[in-house]
């Protein structure tokens, strides 16, 4: 098994101790920083299509990402400066009415193993606060808005609604949480929807390969 | 006509219930108890656990605060320092209310019910927050294991008050162990945390009185369905749709029984139509049958977060019973 495999799987099964060892092995043998990085991406990969199939749950998500995380401290001074890392900043929210987080930040979780930048507004976030943030940080791809209650999808709605008439562009905006169906997202104007966390993952990567 | 109690117990055995159970109806939830300080609407407040809840006026319950210092529990090692389990003596003009209530109910008719928040998996998120509690089932099991013997310590002293004022013969216990879609954690991990704790309470209750444990868990567990026979559940509350629960029934019925099939969610919002209310009641009661199953809203406790959609399920239920009984 090569050492990329090894990083990979290890990332996989959330060996949080061993795979920074692992990832410094990997640097110390000649591999390039950034091809350590997308082996750990393709194991949250991985880990995103489990989640999806049932495979696994909230607490293997938790600790491969820890352990992805743990392995991008190590690598995070050869990628200095290196903007090609990033796949664009992510505004991320739950929408305003709603205080539910854990989908919300599993999301956000996955979103960055895949390479986003995120900046996590939190919950109960007003549509404005959801413009305001995309216009005050840079290189903005993406918008990804949470609610997990029936009730605030009209709140969801208004967010799409006033994030499309802000006139700002660059970017593309994904929907989610347990009443959210494609055929909603598509009615609201939203780019995207998803299903989970794992999911989420590969949309956002779909949505801005376009841009 | 059978009494709600004698029908209750109709259905869950298999045997001749003259009607559908309504919902809670067998149940007579004794909330006067003292337990736990919770906010109202519009307030903040921190409970005899150190864990601060916050109830916006626009939320529908209230919600753990876990910014910041709010965390209580922050290293899950150091447990035994943060950790300190509110003390279960009251007075008895605390409990007096509650023993009003507890003695003024038939026993033939409904079972006096204690209701008992949150459950032992709950107390150790609403303690750490959702994502550090999930992570130290895998980086410090042991001391896991020994905070939910605690929490679990915690419920029989709580338990040994409830049953010396109320003599409860029924128990409604809130733990939520899922999303719409998924547990929480995999069957194997909840069998290695939790079954043996809810075993040993459950088994106390039982063994003091409580004939019916009915737990709450508003999402999908169907996963989980085997743990709750062997810990001596009853009846499972807040069963969603996503469960296939006419599957589960006839995989499960006679060991025990579902109570829901009418997703809060879709049924219970602002724009709320009986039309709809009804329609979701015949394709429950029709796809699940006459026994082990109870049609319920989802939703924990026996009232709706709207007004009128409570009262129009025990409608479409009533007029379900008469076509199918």
């Amino acid at each position: 098994m090569s050492k990329l495999e090894d990083v990979k799987i290890n990332v996989e099964n959330g060996k949080t101790k061993l795979v920074p060892e692992l990832v410094q092995e990997a640097l110390d043998e000649g591999n390039a920083a950034l091809d350590i990085l997308q082996a750990m991406v393709n194991g949250m990969g991985v880990v995103g299509d489990k989640f999806s199939s049932g495979a696994i749950f909230v607490p293997e998500m938790l600790i491969a990402a820890k352990a992805m995380s743990k392995g991008v401290e190590i690598l995070k001074p050869h990628l200095a400066g290196d903007a090609s890392v990033s796949l664009g900043t992510c505004i991320i929210g739950t929408v305003q009415g709603d205080l539910h987080d854990i989908g919300k930040n599993l999301v956000a979780m996955m979103l960055e193993s895949a390479g986003f930048t995120m900046v996590d507004l939190g919950v109960d976030v007003p549509a404005q606060k959801f413009v305001e943030a995309i216009k005050s940080n840079p290189n903005v791809k993406l918008v990804a808005c949470s609610g997990l209650l029936s009730t605030t999808m009209p709140a969801m709605k208004n967010t799409v609604a006033e994030i499309k008439a802000s006139g700002l562009s660059g970017f593309k905006v994904i929907v989610g949480g347990a009443p959210v169906t494609e055929t909603f997202a598509d009615e609201i104007g939203a780019d995207g929807y998803a299903p989970d966390a794992g999911r989420a993952a590969i949309k956002a990567k779909q949505l801005v390969a376009v841009l | 006509m059978l009494t709600k109690r004698e029908n209750l117990m109709e259905t869950i055995k298999g045997g001749n219930p003259d009607r559908f159970v309504n919902q809670y109806e067998f149940l007579e939830i004794i909330l006067e108890a003292p337990l736990r300080t919770r906010p109202q609407k519009g307030q903040t407040i921190t409970n005899e656990w150190g864990i601060t809840y916050s109830w916006p006026e626009n939320q529908l319950g209230p919600f753990p605060v876990h910014t910041g210092d709010f965390i209580v529990l922050k290293d899950v090692t150091q447990w035994k320092e943060m950790v300190k389990a509110p003390s279960v003596m009251f007075s008895e003009e605390r409990w007096e209310a509650a023993v009003k209530h507890a003695e003024s109910v038939d026993r033939r008719e409904q079972f006096v019910t204690v209701f008992f928040a949150s459950g032992t998996f709950e107390m150790t998120h609403m303690l750490m927050g959702m994502e550090n509690a999930m992570m130290a089932l895998y980086e410090e099991p042991e001391t896991m294991h020994d905070l939910i013997n605690y929490l679990t310590d915690y419920e029989i002293e709580y338990a040994k008050q409830v049953i010396k004022y109320l003599k409860p013969d029924a128990l409604f216990h809130h733990d939520d162990w899922g999303s719409q879609r998924s547990s929480f954690m995999s069957p194997d991990m909840f069998e290695e945390f939790f079954l043996e704790p809810y075993k040993r309470a459950y088994g106390f209750w039982k063994d003091n009185g409580v004939e019916l444990i009915v737990h709450h868990s508003d999402s999908y567990a169907a996963n989980l369905v085997p743990y709750m026979i062997d810990m001596g559940i009853d009846i499972w509350q807040g069963v969603m749709t996503t469960n296939n629960t006419p599957e589960l029934i006839k995989k499960f019925g006679g060991q025990i029984s579902f109570m829901g099939e009418l997703d809060s969610g879709p049924l219970d919002h602002p724009d709320w139509t009986r039309e709809a209310i009804s329609e979701q009641v015949r394709k429950a009661c029709e796809s699940c049958g006459k026994h082990y199953f109870i049609p319920c809203l989802t939703q924990g406790l026996n009232f709706s977060s709207f007004p009128g959609v409570y009262d129009a399920a025990t409608e479409a239920i009533n007029e379900m019973s008469k076509k199918m009984f």
